[in-house]
């Protein structure tokens, strides 16, 4: 079995989220810039369904294995019934929509944009959106983990919420990175979270609040090259926590995806170069495959887009690799 | 030439499990951590025989007891042989691995092994005038439209002439302007019998595939003309736009308003390095210029092209400095592709200017990828007009999704088919 394949029908252009179903390991939802939202069976690799938007999408997620969300620079919340092909719209920000999760445990959507608020949707009550929160700076990227979610800002701002009790913030932390936060994903087991910055570094932060735990909390440069003295640094676009061993893997602009075992501080491995940047990557619900979205990132901003390669969606079949040195079974 | 040719076909190859890699360096780093490892300790080894040695002498395992190499292919996992990188690998191990890539990758027998210095020389001699009076004869009589070739092609004979005008359009210059064997790709072996119609294997030479009924002047196309039945189509990207450049006025422009988009794809033909046909019918707008064609401007049409100095986004007044870093985002230079009636973006604002970001100086000479502290590159690209979506569309159409999906997703085939 070779290692990775390509899917057939990528989006047009560039890719913005990809996440897969949490109970099918071969379903894959795909947002883009070419204002789509796909549908993938990537067993088979083949584009089942697709959702046309009015602008560029931003994010989307699962709730079950037949519904799905999106959201983008429409501003609008939208529900794909990935049965049916309709689409429903939920609601509406007063900005660009940047990132959504869904919380099984809660049976809701939530949603953070650049308008400063999270909202909280459920499609089924008759008012969709339930309760929107003020933040004090425009919301880049949301995990969830149990009943935690952590919200990252900008300003390199950080609120972790419990959603049980959204009337309070939690937790208000600032990034122990000195640079935008670009990235988010918060580990399998629920005890902490990683974070990635525009500047090639990934910091490890821990929920508990106690002295001990806090001195835990690391940070490390990655996803940076050495070229003539210069030390050229790309941004960490992505991160993504493995379901079964708490590995997690950061994705970066320069093309490179790398798998990292947080407890040993060690890098387990570095997959061969993408030759465009990698803004998205998620691992499936049995943890036995990674996707990777390849695409411009914007960092030359409209110039980079005229040159940039065709976008491309992999999936990497992930093996030993992910596992922990000495893994015995959590 | 030749060696490089060889290196082409055959990378550095592992001899103990054959895989192949980039270039040594990578090998040499593969060998130590898959095949050179001491799975006593975490010592990696250079070599067979330094690993060896390594057990024999630090974890005293006496020499017979040595464990096989690791991930070895069977036969090859002895400590017998001494290899280093590509170097030490056993002479008929090497010949045995050629053959066996030459059959894998279509090669004629002998193109690695053999050097290669002797075919390059018979094919770089330039034909004589005899010569390629013969071979446009035997093309011509093989065609057995020469005559019909010689006048202009007519778009109404297209089916007929497409294959006979490409002959006249390259047989026409009287010196061997591209001689044949730079065309035959490198590593293939010559095919081409002598005498043979001098286009048809390899490469056509640039523009060829899309030319023949448009750089002819005075020929009016006429509005609306669908490509010629049975026409060859190039594929999408055959050399033309930068590899993995999107056709121009594809994704490109805004997904609103549909008066803008032509009410039709553009033909596929229509090869992006002669943008300067204007075609009756079609608005120009939604190409914008590839990038790097040289070509004839593109004609501006009053009411559609924005008025000269419209496209840099004017800052608003009491725009706040950091809302726009000097130099940071430079105004798009291409003509937009907004409705005329429509403003260009408004600049990115900071919600909150207390809570402006500074990045901290570099120690060392850095080269930063995202400078920008303040705004994320999916914030600038949701501004540039390609992307930019007025927030009052959102609110004065209300929940549009499940009105005109139809609308939209007929819209979005006709662009699909137009990318395939």
């Amino acid at each position: 079995m070779s290692d990775q394949i390509e899917l057939a029908s990528p989006p047009f252009d560039s890719v913005s989220s990809v996440r897969f179903s949490p109970s099918n390991p071969s379903h894959l939802l795909a947002s883009s810039w070419d204002t789509t939202v796909r549908f993938y069976d990537v067993a088979t690799n083949e584009q089942k369904s697709k959702y046309d938007h009015r602008a560029a999408v931003l994010a989307c997620c699962f709730s079950d294995a037949t519904h799905g969300y999106s959201g983008g620079l429409d501003t609008s919340v939208r529900e794909l019934d990935l049965q049916t092909e309709q689409i429903k719209h939920l609601g509406q920000h007063a900005d660009a929509i940047s990132c959504m999760n869904y919380s099984h445990d809660q049976n809701t959507l939530v949603t953070g944009s650049w308008d400063r608020t999270i909202r909280f949707w459920d499609p089924r009550a008759s008012n969709h959106q339930t309760s929107s929160h003020d933040l004090p700076e425009r919301v880049y990227n949301m995990d969830l983990v149990k009943n935690i979610l952590v919200v990252a800002m900008a300003s390199r701002l950080f609120h972790i919420y419990d959603i049980r009790k959204m009337d309070a913030v939690a937790q208000t932390r600032e990034s122990s990175l000195k640079f935008m936060t670009r990235a988010l994903a918060c580990m399998s087991d629920g005890l902490g979270f990683a974070t990635g910055s525009v500047e090639g570094r990934i910091a490890v932060e821990y929920f508990d609040p106690s002295p001990q735990a806090q001195e835990k909390k690391y940070a490390f440069k990655c996803h940076r090259q050495t070229i003539n003295d210069v030390d050229h640094v790309w941004p960490v676009n992505a991160l993504a926590f493995h379901p079964v061993y708490n590995t997690f893997a950061s994705a970066g602009s320069d093309g490179t995806v790398s798998i990292w075992d947080h407890k040993s501080k060690k890098r387990l491995r570095q997959y061969p170069k993408y030759n465009s940047p990698v803004p998205s990557i998620a691992f499936n619900c049995d943890g036995t495959k990674l996707a990777v979205g390849v695409s411009y990132t914007w960092e030359e901003g409209e110039e980079g887009a005229k040159t940039a390669e065709r976008p491309a969606i992999y999936i990497r079949n992930v093996g030993e690799e992910v596992k922990p040195k000495g893994w015995t079974g959590s | 030439m030749a060696k490089k040719k060889n290196k082409q076909v055959l990378r550095p190859w592992c001899w103990y499990c054959e895989r192949e890699f980039e270039d040594e360096k990578v090998l040499m780093q593969h060998q130590k951590a898959k095949h050179f490892k001491c799975n006593l300790c975490p010592r990696r080894l250079n070599t067979a025989g330094g690993l060896a040695v390594h057990i024999q002498q630090v974890h005293k395992l006496e020499p017979e007891n040595l464990p096989r190499i690791e991930n070895a292919l069977p036969g090859r996992d002895g400590y017998e042989v001494e290899i280093f990188g590509m170097e030490g690998i056993p002479a008929p191990d090497v010949a045995d691995y050629k053959r066996r890539k030459e059959i894998e990758l279509g090669l004629n027998p002998g193109s690695i092994t053999q050097p290669q210095s002797k075919r390059p020389k018979v094919e770089n001699r330039p034909l004589s005038e005899d010569e390629l009076k013969a071979q446009l004869e035997a093309h011509k009589a093989l065609m057995g439209a020469s005559e019909a070739a010689n006048a202009p092609a007519i778009p109404e004979a297209a089916s007929g002439a497409v294959y006979a005008a490409p002959s006249q359009s390259y047989a026409a210059p009287p010196t061997p302007a591209i001689p044949p064997p730079v065309m035959s790709p490198p590593g293939v072996p010559p095919v081409m019998p002598p005498g043979a119609p001098p286009f048809m294997p390899g490469v056509p030479p640039p523009g060829f595939p899309g030319q023949p009924p448009f750089p002819l002047p005075g020929m009016p196309l006429p509005p609306g003309m669908p490509p010629p039945p049975g026409f060859p189509m190039p594929p999408p990207f055959a050399g033309s736009p930068p590899p993995g450049m999107l056709p121009p006025g594809l994704p490109g422009a805004p997904p609103f308003p549909p008066g803008v988009r032509p009410p039709f794809p553009p033909p596929p033909f229509l090869p992006p390095g002669m943008p300067g046909v204007p075609l009756p019918g079609m608005p120009p707008p939604a190409f914008s210029p590839p990038p790097g064609a040289p070509g004839l401007p593109i004609p501006p049409i009053p009411g559609i092209s924005p008025p000269p100095g419209m496209p840099g986004a004017p800052p608003a007044p009491g725009q706040h400095p950091a809302a726009g870093p000097p130099g940071a985002h430079p105004p798009p230079a291409q003509a937009q592709h907004q409705p005329a009636s429509s403003v260009p973006p408004p600049p990115l604002v900071l919600p909150n200017p207390s809570l402006a970001q500074v990045n901290p100086p570099f120690k060392k000479g850095t080269a930063l990828k995202w400078g920008d502290p303040n705004f994320s590159p999916e914030e600038r690209r949701s501004r540039d007009p390609k992307y930019y979506f007025p927030p009052s569309a959102a609110s004065s159409e209300g929940p549009v999704p499940n009105v005109s999906p139809e609308e939209m997703r007929g819209k979005k085939r006709a662009r699909a088919e137009d990318f395939l």
